[in-house]
């Protein structure tokens, strides 16, 4: 499983692991994340998803293993330079900032008070009329779309998406897919995304991977995956 | 009948007013206030009476030598919240607002205790660049409106909403590559120079000064005005430290009751208005 070392692979994860105290949340994770790719993340309540989230991006450190990023190691980065060299994310619970105007949040990450830039990533979410309102202010669902677009400002190369539809109905996720796809091709960006909707990456991910446990159990396109005995016995259960 | 001299000390209150703003709308809850302002009236005094060349026996103390203290003042002031601010910022919440509670204790205690800076005594006829208090008047007031000015300003700038980010979350400001901790230390490096230039002025107006001037008291007093008059615009501040300044005066014919009065406001403020008397227009 382990891929060979070629230039289009943005993040290489090398035998990743964290522990906290006894509990093993991540045991020799690998994984590589090639440019331009949907790749989703899929697993059990408790896996490690978004402890791999959060080593990525700088907020827990590894107890093992190595991240490279386009070659060079993450190691002792702190979030804020990690983010800089362009990986954003969002956050499974919102984390915006909650008395700032929507067109604020997207400035601050921004790092500029250009008003037309910010309003154009406000239009993509459809965010344009809500530009001056809290983004306390702001239903749930849409409170995840400015979330996207804040991350999007810090003009992310690979964009880390933690259960980017949860909360949404059904209509709301199907434009979340349109929208990610969108993004992708014309941002020119590769995604990272949790979710636990499995029809809803089936479609929209070029590959999964499932984590179990704190492993990676299977790593494929969305029809190899749906088909491993292990990934089925994660989710449903052995047959014995 | 209400003085002039009153006018004078609203003005210096929503000065330091807007000097505790500062760190807090970047979510630092920093008591140095006190500290840095008292750091500026030393050095105005130390400079007017024992400069000569700077004028301090003509009959009315030069203008230029009176920007020239301010611009030592902020330099030092400045300089000592870097080097302060530095470890102390790394500190978070209530631990912060306690190690500058130290801070100024500290400073009170080296003042208090060398003869060099006026110990117990303090120090005295600091020479008057105006003629009364219509001067300083004018002089606080245009102090005031730079000040105000800058911070309407930052508060549209990439800075001013870093530190308003901060303030909201800053796990996420960091996240989306704010770098908290430059972004921390130059709020607290902004204050330290709007309390330093407040001491400035006040060292001549007050004609005398001493390590008083720099206590817990102040400290509480300085934030109670944040705390009514709100964090998330400059104008809460200013509206506070104008008001509650005021209010003891006003207050004076009703006797010591004006001391339960003005605390019932500090006390009941927060509870009825937790965002300040200003609100930020968002909400």
């Amino acid at each position: 499983m382990s891929a060979p070392t070629s230039t289009n692979n943005l993040l290489e994860i090398e035998q990743l692991s964290v522990c906290f105290g006894g509990l093993q949340a991540l045991d020799r994770v690998n994984l590589s994340i090639n440019e331009g790719e949907i790749l989703g993340l899929i697993g059990p309540n408790g896996a490690g998803k978004t402890t791999l989230f959060n080593v990525i991006t700088g907020l827990t450190a590894p107890s093992h293993g190595k991240l490279r990023w386009q070659g060079n190691s993450l190691a002792g980065k702190k979030p804020e330079q990690i983010c800089r060299l362009g990986l954003a994310r969002t956050f499974q619970n919102l984390r915006l900032f909650r008395e700032l105007s929507c067109i604020n949040n997207l400035q601050v990450a921004m790092g500029s008070n250009n008003r037309r830039a910010a309003l154009e990533l406000l239009a993509l979410v459809q965010l344009q009329e809500k530009a001056d309102a809290a983004a306390a202010s702001l239903a749930y669902g849409d409170q995840r779309k400015l979330e996207f677009a804040r991350a999007l400002a810090t003009k992310p190369k690979l964009l880390l998406l933690d259960e980017a539809a949860a909360g949404m109905n059904p209509i709301e996720k199907q434009d979340l897919q349109a929208l990610v796809q969108r993004v992708r091709c014309q941002f020119k960006i590769t995604i990272l995304i949790i979710e636990h909707h499995v029809p809803l990456m089936m479609q929209l991910c070029d590959r999964l991977a499932v984590l179990n446990f704190g492993r990676c159990i299977a790593l494929g396109s969305p029809e190899q995956v749906r088909r491993d005995p292990l990934v089925i016995e994660a989710y449903l259960g052995s047959q014995r | 009948m209400i003085d002039i001299s009153l006018f004078v000390l609203m003005l210096l209150g929503a000065l330091l007013a807007l000097a505790v703003y500062l760190p807090l709308r970047a979510g630092q809850l920093s008591l140095a206030t006190p500290g840095f302002y008292t750091i500026g009236g030393t050095v105005a005094a130390l400079l007017s009476t024992q400069l000569p060349g700077l004028g301090g026996s003509d009959a009315v103390y030069p203008l230029t030598s009176l920007l020239l203290e301010m611009i030592v003042a902020i330099a030092v002031a400045g300089l000592l919240a870097f080097l302060i601010g530095k470890p102390v910022l790394k500190l978070r919440g209530i631990y912060l607002a306690i190690a500058t509670i130290a801070l100024v204790e500290i400073l009170r205690v080296v003042l208090l205790s060398s003869p060099w800076f006026g110990a117990a005594v303090g120090i005295f006829a600091i020479p008057q660049p105006f003629e009364g208090p219509e001067g300083y008047l004018i002089a606080y007031g245009l102090l005031l409106a730079i000040v105000a000015w800058a911070c309407a300003r930052l508060e549209r700038q990439p800075l001013g909403m870093a530190m308003a980010a901060i303030r909201d979350d800053e796990l996420a400001a960091r996240c989306m590559g704010v770098s908290t901790d430059q972004v921390k230390l130059i709020a607290f490096v902004l204050s330290a120079i709007v309390a330093a230039a407040a001491g400035v002025l006040a060292a001549h107006y007050f004609n005398s000064w001493n390590a008083r001037q720099a206590n817990f008291d102040a400290s509480i007093t300085t934030l109670a005005f944040v705390v009514l008059g709100g964090s998330r615009t400059w104008l809460g501040p200013v509206i506070g430290g104008l008001v509650l300044t005021a209010l003891p005066e006003l207050l004076r014919p009703i006797g010591d009751l004006r001391l339960i009065v003005f605390g019932l406001v500090i006390l009941l403020g927060p509870i009825f208005i937790p965002q300040g008397l200003i609100k930020s227009k968002q909400s």
